[in-house]
């Protein structure tokens, strides 16, 4: 083979031939203060499994009824999420026992939120709505076009290589994640997780009647004293620390007509935490 | 307002926040422990063609033949270089750049399904693990890409825009999956240096060093990706990970074999 390279090596000539991507001299070239939004104008609504789902019909069916009245409003473009609830709780509590890795937890538990994905599109499909393949963001243009609500898969495609997790034995990355993650590379305005309280508290409401609810506080005020149950997963706040583009996530309640239309206008509802990015 | 319907395990009604696991038995099963997960590097060997693949391919041959499990895994090289290099002068997000990662060590991973084939190798994509025991029991060797299928959920590391996780973390999950004690990588040194010995003539060989160590001397160019160092101390199987020289002869027959060559980064 021919040798241009010098060095026994083919390189194609580029800023990162020969380097060393471990250098972090050579990383920091790669890197700026913006990404490119890939779709600005659009949130992503995140609806709870333990906290919608696994209530049934009584939560399930006015949540969808404002999703109807939502998708009236064409200037409204969101993308739909769901969690898996207590199902993903019992997979995982069995794989445990059996001593799975960490990694075949990971691949097990997505379909336990895919049900709740077919039940939701079961639902909203006479309205306008369609599953969106893995990662087929590129037809989204097509849908909102079309008036179609996308239903996306929570959970991120790590499956069986889940990285082994800094304490205890579960899986990190789950449908918090996997959706905060998607709004962000994308580019989003905003992710809404839509839950059964009224937002995020200082303690468990569930189990404190003193827990007070914070309405609007920036994400380096509650790093500084994150509640230890929290109503989303860690690895989301990790993530929205070191991400370029999304800087609003809310929590709102579901289970209050209304509060799901407001946070998709842009009002400030429920929880709201947001951060402040290097965008100019 | 109907209430929640849970089913009773030792997880519901969790946040699932924080590891959650203090409450559980957890004695973990290896999936298929003899496994050998093997990276064939890509700037380092693949980008070199034919006088660095062949003789590399003939001792995996070898050792299958001796009855050794081997699963190949590709890295990327300096396509993967190329592509990053334009992405991020587009300001497009870690995620999109992960995903156009994906693309080049499919490519060496089939390039080398070509060269294997007629002694048994077989194309596997990400997800086909659960075929695993059908390809090795046949006799196959699996041949895969090494890059992990995060792709567009692929997080952003603080002062970058390259995915951090790339092909040697590939290798290392899917060893940590598989239950397998030991992951080797195939690269063009000797293992790890105190520089980089393509640029630095006075770095010196280390046999040995703990990813303590290897934290503590902040090397600038370490031989493996981080987030590997970073991931070894919490594995539960892959708690060792071998770098060989695969332009030395014997070398990779050697490693396959559970040889001590090259360097050893252990927990």
């Amino acid at each position: 083979m021919s040798n241009p390279g010098g060095d026994g090596r083919t390189h194609i000539n580029s800023p990162l031939m020969r380097e060393s991507l471990q250098n972090k001299g050579v990383l920091a070239t790669t890197d700026s203060d913006r990404d490119l939004q890939i779709f600005p104008d659009v949130s992503l609504v995140s609806i709870g499994g333990q906290s919608i789902f696994d209530r049934g019909k009584e939560a399930i069916l006015p949540l969808v009824a404002e999703l109807v009245e939502i998708k009236a409003d064409k200037t409204i473009k969101f993308v739909v999420g769901v969690g898996g609830g207590t199902r993903v709780r019992h997979t995982i509590s069995i794989a445990v026992d059996l001593g799975l890795p960490v990694g075949g937890m990971a691949q097990l538990v997505g379909a336990m939120e895919e049900l709740n994905a077919i039940l939701l599109n079961t639902l909203l499909a006479p309205h306008g709505s369609m599953p969106m393949q893995r990662d087929h963001f590129w037809d989204l243009p097509l849908y909102f076009d079309a008036g179609i609500t996308p239903i996306a898969i929570s959970v991120p495609p790590f499956h069986f290589w889940e990285p082994p997790p800094t304490e205890g034995h579960l899986p990190m990355h789950g449908s918090d994640f996997g959706l905060f993650q998607l709004a962000e590379v994308l580019g989003m305005k905003q992710a809404i997780f839509v839950k059964d309280e009224d937002g995020l508290y200082d303690k468990d409401p569930k189990h404190h009647k003193s827990a007070k609810l914070y309405n609007k506080i920036t994400l380096a005020e509650l790093m500084k004293n994150m509640p230890a149950e929290n109503i989303l997963d860690h690895e989301l706040y990790e993530a929205f620390l070191t991400a370029k583009s999304l800087k609003r996530v809310v929590i709102v309640n579901g289970l209050k007509h209304g509060q799901l239309t407001r946070a998709l206008r842009g009002e400030d509802v429920g929880t709201v935490i947001t951060k402040e990015t290097r965008r100019g | 307002m109907a209430e929640r319907r849970t089913i009773a395990s030792l997880l519901s009604g969790s946040t699932m926040t924080g590891g959650g696991g203090e409450k559980l038995d957890y004695r973990p099963t290896a999936v298929m422990p003899d496994v050998k997960v093997v990276k064939i590097g890509g700037q380092s060997i693949l980008d070199r063609g034919r006088s660095a693949v062949f003789p590399i391919l003939d001792e995996i041959v070898a050792a299958r033949k001796l009855g050794i499990q081997v699963v190949l895994l590709a890295g990327g090289g300096t396509r993967a270089r190329h592509i990053y290099s334009i992405a991020s002068e587009l300001e497009v997000p870690t995620g999109v750049v992960a995903t156009l990662g994906k693309y080049i060590p499919m490519q060496n991973a089939r390039m080398l399904q070509m060269l294997l084939a007629k002694h048994g190798g077989i194309y596997m994509l990400p997800d086909d693990f659960e075929k695993l025991p059908l390809y090795l029991q046949m006799g196959c060797i699996p041949v895969m890409s090494g890059m992990p299928p995060f792709g567009y959920w692929e997080k952003r590391e603080e002062g970058s825009r390259i995915p951090p996780h790339r092909t040697d973390a590939g290798v290392f999950l899917s060893a940590e999956f598989l239950g397998s004690k030991r992951a080797i990588f195939i690269k063009d040194e000797d293992g790890l240096y105190t520089d980089d010995p393509k640029k630095d003539p006075k770095a010196t060989h280390i046999p040995r060093i703990t990813a303590k160590e290897l934290t503590a001397r902040g090397l600038p160019d370490v031989v493996i990706e981080r987030m590997v160092i970073e991931y070894l101390p919490r594995a539960q199987w892959c708690k060792e990970l071998q770098i060989v020289n695969g332009l030395k002869p014997g070398q990779v027959l050697a490693a396959l074999k559970g040889d001590d060559v090259g360097t050893i980064i252990s927990v």
